[in-house]
């Protein structure tokens, strides 16, 4: 930890670290550790039941011609892994996913840490800005889906290409029936209903960093630039850590937003994988196969998770 | 503190509540007096239904549930007849007869003394191979063009046109006055091209399917002509190319403000239109055909009602199927649906803009590519559906994408 | 900051204008003000969907949910933290299969597993399954916990505080703008989920909220401003709790008590 480039010179001691107390001597150290252990039961129990008991039965599935309907099953070896791995239209999705995942977690962390910065102020109709933001991450998938549907319409009656119309005389642009521009409005709409949820992430992450550093730095004379660069993003890096984690499984199994708005077209530009474990498998009753879709796609998301924690972990201790 | 002591008196709370609320469970078996039935409609359109039913059976209690179509409802279906929790009488669709017929989950409604009014073709909808009947389907639908009858008299059309080269003539005259003449929306099987091959099918004596599928014909061999003739709406600069990215709701609101004088409709289309528009005059009419013939419809007949080969009720299950053809319940259902049925001792009211495609609905004249293929529906239909869209960009000919359509079916055997 | 947040706020607009309008207004103009307070969407609903009871089911599911999640997921995260051995790190990393797993793939065996104790169909057998969501709320609990200045919960323990008095005395006041945070997303998830309650329940006097709107929609139906407005009732209460519960986000709690 080197105290030095979170804040200018003259902090106290308590800097929270993320470190365990020093271990206690004597009589008690074995029952507390009990005690301790004791309190990691619940979410053992939800673990088990909830999670590893269901997913041993799509693993034993992925082995059979399991319908979906009924649950007399033939064991079929290994061969809806291997009717994946050959089959061209799974990979349809993957570019796009990769694009949307990449796309959606960038632009939304860079949009929505500096939210939180803004909505931890005090200004004239704080609560309902706040409200807006977040709120765009509540209504139904249908709705949005028709609400952007709209705006976004190629004809010259839809909200965006009138505006362009009459602020530029510009268009009408076609901004879901493009393949590069589908793509960009797909990505475009997961940031607006995203951004504002993770920053209210952030904002709750900001509560954690003591006031005292920002009125030692503003007697030091840091500008709110270098607070922001030398304070709030270092001490912020748990947060974007976890936010980032989330935005890279979410986006990976992205299924219904790209579906809402364009089906997965034009073509196959905005397809994601998850539409395709959908289609062939589930949709067909060939569930057996989609299982095998499923352990496959946990075990890559898997690696690109434990990938993005090592690498962050490994920022985050050389930032500390 | 006293903030905590809420919390936890909160908890306590609702947690004794939760048990109170819950009720017995379900499921608990052989109760002569009710029946379970599972319906891919809402509760407001089956509810009057329901009522007269339990009416007219005393001592019947029908306990409906439902789940909003289409990927909703299967799948809750799905796992309810896996966990063998599912209904006595339940919805049988395109979409998952095949599993249901084949896992032997419905009775064979076959001679049934209720199947008498249900015609040939919906029952063969829902029939398996060996000629069993799986569903009683009671209403069909067909899509086909829809004309704003004042923008096409300003063009100085009086009659809708006949034969697909009359009706791009239209659109070109349309076109020049500074209309836009025509939208459909390409998120999935196009209207004029389904319809296109059902005409040629129904020449070739509805063989034109089996014919691709057991591998004595290709796609290419059916689908280039029709998906030529569909794709001059672009290629004449008819039409924009941005309806890929149109949903049906936007091209219905375009056609509504009177912004577009044709569109591709269903019945569902026309209620939505006469809502936004009381004012405007519309008329239905089959898609015109490519090869000068009567025009033909693009559709299929609606899902059936299936009884569950484990329903814990089967005598009321029949029953009830008895009751829900008969006039009188499908008077009740019609009015709340606005379907076409088709049993043969009940006369539709309908939209009189739908005149002119009853007809050929109700005998069974229409015709869905995805529903008339044999295996790997939803895959070919992607497919399909990726490559229209690829088609009206101006980036796909016609005949890359029926041989694209042979490679996804070669590759899914 | 207003300005930008209109913008980010059209499309809500969009949606709350529309359920005053008739469809054939909203057709004709979709984002005008409506030429009259038309308020025939509404009226017809509270008529004909009997949402008083399935707003109780909702309530009561979400409510036992969130208070059962926030305990597992802060107990969990505070056992991590007060303990950093190479198991508990392991179990750690393997809690993050929760967010991995494609949700599809887990929901036909958890229906067959309601079903064999007999708790499908019920708001308890929901609970249970909601439950799965204290992973997520650990994950995000134990990035705050590990930020807790731990003087304080070393001063307690030498004041002979055993480990639930620290964990409810001392910790869980400290992480209230996180647990409040977690509180909001997960309470927004639930009441706004439809694919498990539509799943795992099918009694009509069972339905929640969003279950009810669904259900009330029919096939093909093109109602969108009665389906809207649907929506926008579902979604008050939510505006309400968000607008209540926002200031424990920000209530700079540890700012002031790290001093004291």
């Amino acid at each position: 930890m080197t105290a030095g480039v979170i804040a200018p010179a003259g902090t106290s001691p308590e800097v929270p670290a993320g470190a365990t107390p020093p271990p206690r001597r004597g009589w008690g150290r074995a029952r507390e550790t009990t005690a301790n252990q004791l309190f990691l039961v619940p979410v053992a129990l939800v673990f088990v039941v909830l999670l590893v008991v269901p997913l041993t039965q799509t693993f034993y599935w992925s082995f059979t011609d399991f319908t979906g309907y009924s649950a007399e099953v033939k064991f079929v070896g290994l061969s809806n892994y291997g009717k994946v791995l050959t089959d061209p239209s799974m990979l349809a999705g993957l570019g796009f996913t990769l694009a949307f995942t990449i796309g959606t977690a960038v632009l939304i962390t860079m949009v929505a840490i500096p939210l939180a910065v803004v909505l931890n102020k005090k200004f004239f109709a704080r609560n309902f800005v706040r409200s807006v933001f977040f709120f765009p991450a509540i209504p139904s998938i249908a709705i949005l889906g028709l609400v952007w549907g709209y705006i976004l319409s190629p004809l010259g009656s839809g909200v965006l290409n009138s505006l362009l119309d009459s602020l530029f005389s510009a268009g009408p642009y076609p901004f879901l029936s493009d393949a590069t521009l589908a793509r960009v409005s797909v990505i475009v709409v997961a940031v607006w209903g995203g951004a504002g949820w993770h920053a209210v992430l952030y904002l709750a992450y900001l509560q954690s960093i003591p006031a005292d550093y920002y009125e030692v730095a503003t007697i030091d004379g840091a500008s709110a630039r270098q607070q922001f660069f030398h304070i709030t993003l270092p001490l912020l890096t748990p947060a974007i850590v976890i936010s980032n984690f989330l935005l890279m499984t979410g986006g990976l199994k992205v299924y219904d937003l790209p579906f809402t708005l364009t089906k997965g077209g034009p073509g196959y530009a905005t397809y994601t994988i998850t539409q395709s474990i959908i289609t062939s498998g589930v949709a067909q009753g060939r569930y057996g196969l989609a299982s095998a879709l499923a352990v496959l796609f946990t075990i890559a998301v898997g690696l690109v998770a434990v990938a993005q924690l090592w690498v962050s972990r490994r920022i985050e201790r050389r930032v500390l | 503190m006293r903030k905590r002591r809420t919390l936890a008196a909160l908890a306590a709370l609702t947690l004794t509540l939760l048990p109170a609320a819950c009720g017995g469970t379900p499921g608990s078996g052989g109760d002569d007096n009710k029946l379970t039935f599972f319906s891919w409609d809402g509760e407001e359109t089956m509810k009057p239904v329901i009522a007269k039913f339990e009416e007219q059976n005393p001592g019947l209690k029908v306990e409906f549930s439902n789940a909003p179509p289409v990927a909703e409802y299967i799948s809750t279906l799905q796992s309810r007849i896996l966990a063998g929790t599912a209904a006595d009488v339940f919805v049988i669709a395109a979409e998952n007869k095949t599993n249901l017929i084949n896992g032997k989950h419905v009775v064979d409604l076959r001679d049934k003394p209720f199947l008498k009014n249900v015609p040939e073709f919906n029952q063969a909808t829902y029939s398996g191979p060996d000629g069993a009947v799986y569903g009683m389907s009671v209403a069909s639908w067909g899509a086909g063009i829809l004309y704003n009858k004042d923008l096409l008299a300003k063009a100085g059309a009086t009659t809708v046109p006949q034969t697909w080269d009359e009706f791009l003539a239209l659109c070109h005259k349309l076109k020049s006055a500074g209309v836009t003449p025509y939208l459909e929306s390409v998120q999935a099987m196009s209207t004029p091209l389904a319809a296109f091959l059902g005409a040629r099918n129904a020449a070739d004596g509805g063989t034109m399917d089996t014919k691709i599928f057991d591998g004595s014909a290709k796609f290419k061999d059916y689908w280039v002509e029709p998906l030529t003739q569909w794709s001059r709406l672009w290629t004449e600069g008819l039409v924009t190319r941005g309806v890929v990215g149109l949903t049906g709701d936007q091209v219905r609101t375009e056609f509504a403000t009177g912004k577009a004088a044709m569109m591709v409709a269903g019945p569902w289309d026309v209620p939505g239109v006469r809502e936004a528009a009381p004012k405007l005059k519309i008329e239905m009419a089959p898609i015109p055909r490519i090869d000068g013939g009567t025009p033909y419809l693009a559709g299929a007949a609606s899902p059936g009602y299936a009884i569950n080969t484990k329903a814990k009720n089967p005598e009321a299950a029949e029953k009830f199927l008895t009751y829900l053809n008969a006039p009188e319940a499908m008077a009740l259902y019609q009015k709340a649906t606005g379907a076409i049925t088709v049993t043969t001792d009940f006369e539709p009211k309908l939209d009189p803009a739908l005149t002119p495609i009853v007809k050929d609905v109700r005998a069974g004249n229409v015709y869905l590519p995805q529903i008339a293929w044999k295996r790997a529906e939803d895959i070919l239909n992607v497919e399909a559906t990726a490559q229209l869209q690829l088609l009206v960009q101006g980036k796909a000919t016609p005949e890359q994408v029926a041989n694209a359509l042979d490679t996804k079916l070669a590759s899914t055997s | 900051m207003i300005a930008l947040a209109c913008v980010v706020g059209v499309p809500l607009y969009y949606i709350v204008v529309n359920t005053l309008k008739t469809q054939e207004e909203m057709a004709r103009s979709p984002l005008g003000l409506p030429s009259q307070l038309f308020l025939d969407n509404y009226r017809q609903i509270f008529e004909t969907v009997p949402l008083g009871r399935s707003f109780v089911n909702t309530l009561l599911v979400t409510v036992a949910s969130i208070l059962v999640m926030l305990f597992i997921g802060s107990t969990a995260a505070y056992a991590m933290a007060m303990r950093a051995s190479r198991f508990n790190r392991f179990f750690g990393a393997l809690l993050l299969l929760g967010f991995i797993v494609p949700g599809q793939s887990t929901l036909i065996p958890l229906y067959r597993m309601l079903v064999d104790v007999e708790l499908v169909d019920t708001l308890r057998g929901l609970v249970i399954i909601y439950t799965g969501g204290a992973i997520f709320c650990y994950f995000l609990i134990q990035g705050y916990i590990s930020r807790l200045p731990f003087e304080i919960i070393e001063a307690a323990r030498i004041d002979g505080a055993g480990p639930f008095q620290i964990y409810w005395l001392i910790v869980l006041p400290l992480i209230r703008p996180i647990l409040a945070t977690v509180g909001v997303f997960q309470t927004m998830w639930i009441w706004n989920d439809f694919i498990t309650p539509s799943v795992f329940l099918s009694s009509p006097e069972k339905s929640t909220l969003v279950l009810q709107v669904y259900r009330s929609v029919g096939e093909f139906s093109t109602d969108w401003p009665g389906f809207m407005t649907m929506s926008v009732l579902v979604l008050v209460p939510m505006v309400v709790f968000f607008v209540l519960t926002q200031r424990h986000i920000v209530d700079g709690l540890l700012a002031g008590s790290v001093k004291s």
